[in-house]
């Protein structure tokens, strides 16, 4: 919680900064100050917020909000990590003027929160160096914004001829190796198109968002209070805990209901568990991106107990439908303690020895120091968060400074490093492995008894904000939820960790080589199917045909070879 | 003459069918070491032969024209196999003619090449990037293997493989030759493509190299080649370097040899299995160094050691 004296001079550096333009200042919360300016006044706030106050940007949410004020509003939502206080500038926009001002220039990891608003309710960014789709599909139509609220969840785009995407051309005497949108090492589809000179890269531009599932719009408009938590927990097949809770500790905020000590214990203890096995996993990755298929098999077969444990505390080995608003619905069984100790010994030991493993391998750290580097700077302006960021010694951990479920009572250590490369980044998951290992022998030791579901007696009032960050494995998850009547938010944004940390990546690959790729992409654990959770639905043609296994190859070599032929044609002499 | 000849072709039909009916299994028992590193159970050992059989029934599916590209997958497989008429596989090489070590070394090095061309000829740029690879650790390793062989055509004063063998069965182990025999068993683990080696094919960097865009019959005789390769090669290595325990009785080295072979490929699986694979220009300096260690054997050598 946030002390008077930060709050006030919050309020003042604003103000000053404001000019005029402040429209009116709230504190929903004791954690949370919202000021609402005027768009004219923005820019100037969000100077004096990221020089005077080092305040961290965390996301911008647009809002079409017409029906309730008549404008949209953009809210661009900061942390004071080490005065524990979020802060929320509101911007209305009027729909005669459907513009903006730009932070990017001030804040470089605004990029992408900018140009998704852009996207998604139309409100144009003025002054961002990039014009080019962030979200929406290549072949979705001009004009059409789908999260204004006249569009329908159910919207299908006509189909479109020849989409492409909008990438950038190699600089001169470079040629493109693409990565993705299918390669080997990553699990979903991204495209990095990366622009080498022989084995060198000294370029990239990248295209992701092919995995929209629309979450967010059915946030709004199908869904209730009580079925978002099923939804959000599929944001990830990783940290669907994460989300589901990181979701209803933001409508649990926003309404004010108090949560048992006993369920926030749970949480903790399920979100470190979460933590447990995603790390785990990550390093296997990680060895096999290198080529270290030993760690893999490994580290799997040691993170295999953990998934018993979660399917035998709530039936499923993920996704495991525990969270609603205002607690759980499935306690924890007390006669699974003693199992769960063991386990967590065993799985202790066995991780201890993979660590001194690699922590001896030469041939390792030839392929993990020095590379991927991200520098302390780069990394606090992009707004990087998770590993990648206190590998490079920014000391930032939503566990310690917006603290959530029990660890107010049971405070982790935090590892950083200050090396900032794949090895750091390798050091600093390790050491989280270990330590969730012992946040949850904590609290076990330590939960109390009582009830794990509030008593909620009225309706959720509507109006209302609740801004909530969880720490994921892969960095901080952010979920804001604006409340609003039929029993559903009236908006909902999720911010997943892979979202700013994908922002360094250009920075992180400049001038390595292509073989270091995959390995720094991998450094930051990137959860994709987190990052793409918006908007787009399902486009179906209205007639199917269906081809035969023959017709299908006829057709795909008939393209291919009048491709390759055109290819050739137009090669000459640029090989 | 007839009977020479005779001789000469059966043998070399001999040495040719034990490197393509075996090397297979040998792959499979690598597979299966790796897989109990692995904590795995793994694939049968007889899965490659399965792979091989399940590749060849599969269409041929080519991404550029051309006969020479259409050709290639055979003429790298018809190099390997001209190899293990060249090499003493459990007796004297079929092919021995004085001078031969001269051609080993550039029928061993034609393999590489010919799948380097064949990455360049698809047109795809992981195989291209694939193939410079291939180029540069052909380029670093291929002076070892000289310098390896050269140790032992200086000592025996031969330039034939089998000269090498019988030199080294009649004066014992030499410090130069030792040195010779583990620089050779490094590049050995580069040639046949194995980590910290595989970076050509380096499937989670660039998809397989110059293979990627191989498949079916061609993938087949591709992958044949490369495990005959890792076969005949290892079978060299024991040969030339190591050729004792020798006690004249021919069933009881022929049966070393074989044991050798093995204990060579173990290590080369158990290698492949606790390392990372290194980038290519670290490869490059490492197999800088060992070439320099090599010299070192040339230098022993020389002064009788």
């Amino acid at each position: 919680m946030a002390d008077q004296a930060t709050t006030t001079r919050v309020r003042e550096i604003v103000a000053a900064r404001c000019d005029g333009a402040l429209l009116s200042v709230t504190q929903p919360h004791p954690d949370t100050l919202q000021f609402r300016v005027e768009k004219t006044g923005l820019r100037a706030v969000v100077e004096g917020l990221v020089h005077d106050l080092q305040a961290r940007f965390l996301i911008s949410v647009g809002t079409d909000a017409r029906p309730i004020t008549g404008d949209f509003t953009i809210l661009h939502l900061f942390s004071l990590d080490r005065e524990h206080l979020y802060v929320l500038l509101e911007s209305p926009v009027s729909d005669k003027e459907l513009s903006i001002p730009s932070i990017t220039e001030i804040i470089p990891g605004a990029n992408w929160a900018e140009r998704e608003f852009r996207d998604a309710v139309g409100v144009h960014p003025e002054g961002h160096p990039d014009p080019r789709r962030l979200l929406l599909a290549d072949d979705w139509p001009e004009g059409v914004f789908p999260l204004r609220r006249d569009f329908p969840y159910n919207y299908q785009p006509p189909p479109a001829e020849k989409a492409k995407p909008q990438l950038r051309e190699p600089p001169a005497g470079a040629s493109v190796m693409p990565m993705g949108p299918f390669f080997p090492v990553l699990e979903e589809p991204a495209y990095w198109r990366l622009f080498v000179e022989g084995e060198t890269v000294v370029g990239c531009d990248t295209r992701i968002f092919y995995n929209h599932r629309g979450i967010e719009k059915l946030g709004d408009s199908v869904l209730t209070y009580n079925s978002i938590p099923y939804l959000a927990e599929r944001i990830c097949g990783i940290c669907g805990f994460i989300h589901s809770t990181c979701y209803c500790q933001a409508v649990e905020k926003a309404a004010g209901i108090d949560v048992p000590r006993r369920a926030r214990y749970i949480r903790t203890i399920m979100l470190e568990l979460e933590r447990i096995h995603s790390h785990l996993l990550w390093l296997g990755i990680a060895g096999h991106i290198i080529g270290f298929d030993t760690v893999l098999m490994q580290t799997w077969r040691i993170r295999e107990p953990v998934m018993w444990l979660c399917e035998e505390i709530s039936g499923n080995r993920k996704t495991y439908g525990m969270n609603t608003v205002g607690g759980l619905r499935r306690d924890l069984p007390n006669q699974i303690k003693p199992k769960l100790l063991e386990t967590l010994a065993s799985v202790e030991k066995e991780s201890v020895a993979v660590r001194n493993a690699i922590i001896g391998d030469t041939t390792l750290h030839a392929r993990t120091r020095g590379v991927g580097l991200l520098s302390n700077e780069w990394a606090k302006r992009i707004c990087t968060v998770g590993p990648p960021a206190r590998a490079t010694g920014v000391a930032i951990d939503a566990r310690l400074d917006h603290p959530y479920a029990a660890y107010d009572e049971l405070p982790p250590q935090i590892a950083t490093q200050t090396a900032g490369d794949t090895w750091a980044r390798v050091v600093v998951r390790v050491t989280e492995l270990l330590e969730s290992i012992r946040l949850v022998r904590e609290a076990l030791s330590v939960i109390p008894d009582g009830p794990i579901c509030a008593e909620i007696e009225d309706e959720i009032p509507a109006g209302r904000v609740g801004v909530s960050v969880v720490e994921a494995p892969r960095g901080e998850a952010v979920h804001f939820v604006l409340t609003g009547g039929d029993n559903r938010p009236y908006r909902w944004r999720v911010r997943a960790p892979t979202y700013p940390n994908l922002q360094a990546m250009p920075a992180m690959v400049a001038n390595a080589n292509i073989a270091d790729v995959p390995i720094t992409l991998g450094s930051l654990d990137p959860c994709f199917s987190c990052t793409e959770r918006l908007e787009t639905v399902d486009r179906r043609t209205n007639s199917v045909r269906v081809y035969s296994h023959a017709e299908l190859l006829e057709i795909s070599r008939k393209k291919r070879s009048s491709e390759v032929s055109k290819q050739t044609a137009g090669r000459g002499g640029s090989q | 003459m007839t009977v020479w000849l005779m001789k000469t072709f059966l043998l070399s039909v001999l040495n040719v069918a034990v490197a393509l009916l075996f090397s297979p299994l040998c792959e499979g028992m690598m597979r299966k070491l790796r897989a109990a590193i692995h904590s795995r159970v793994g694939p049968p050992v007889t899965q490659p032969y399965w792979d091989i059989l399940k590749l060849l029934g599969k269409e041929d599916l080519r991404s550029t024209g051309g006969a020479v590209y259409g050709a290639l997958p055979a003429l790298t497989l018809g190099s390997v196999l001209f190899l293990a008429t060249l090499v003493p596989m459990g007796s004297d090489a079929p092919l021995a003619f004085a001078g031969d070590l001269i051609v080993v070394l550039y029928v061993a090095a034609m393999s590489s090449v010919l799948l380097m061309l064949a990455g360049f000829a698809s047109a795809s740029p992981y195989a291209s990037i694939g193939s410079s690879r291939e180029m540069m650790m052909l380029l670093s390793v291929e002076p070892i293997m000289a310098i390896a062989l050269a140790v032992g055509a200086f000592k025996a004063g031969t330039l034939t493989l089998g000269g090498i063998a019988s030199w080294q069965v009649q004066n014992g182990p030499s410090i130069s030759l030792a040195i010779g025999g583990v620089a050779f068993f490094l590049a050995l683990q580069a040639v046949v493509g194995k980590l910290p080696f595989d970076i050509a094919e380096a499937d989670q960097e660039i998809m397989g190299g110059p293979l990627v865009e191989q498949s079916g019959p061609r993938l087949a005789l591709f992958r044949w080649s490369i495990w005959t390769k890792q076969l005949v090669l290892t079978f060299l290595l024991v040969e030339v370097f190591f050729p004792w325990p020798h006690s004249g009785i021919y069933l009881i080295d022929l049966m070393a040899t074989i044991a050798k072979v093995l204990v060579l490929l173990v290590l080369v699986a158990v290698v492949d299995v606790v390392n990372p694979r290194l980038r290519v220009d670290q490869a490059m300096g490492y197999f800088m160094r060992v070439a320099v260690s090599s010299l070192a054997a040339l230098a022993f050598a020389v002064i009788g050691r």
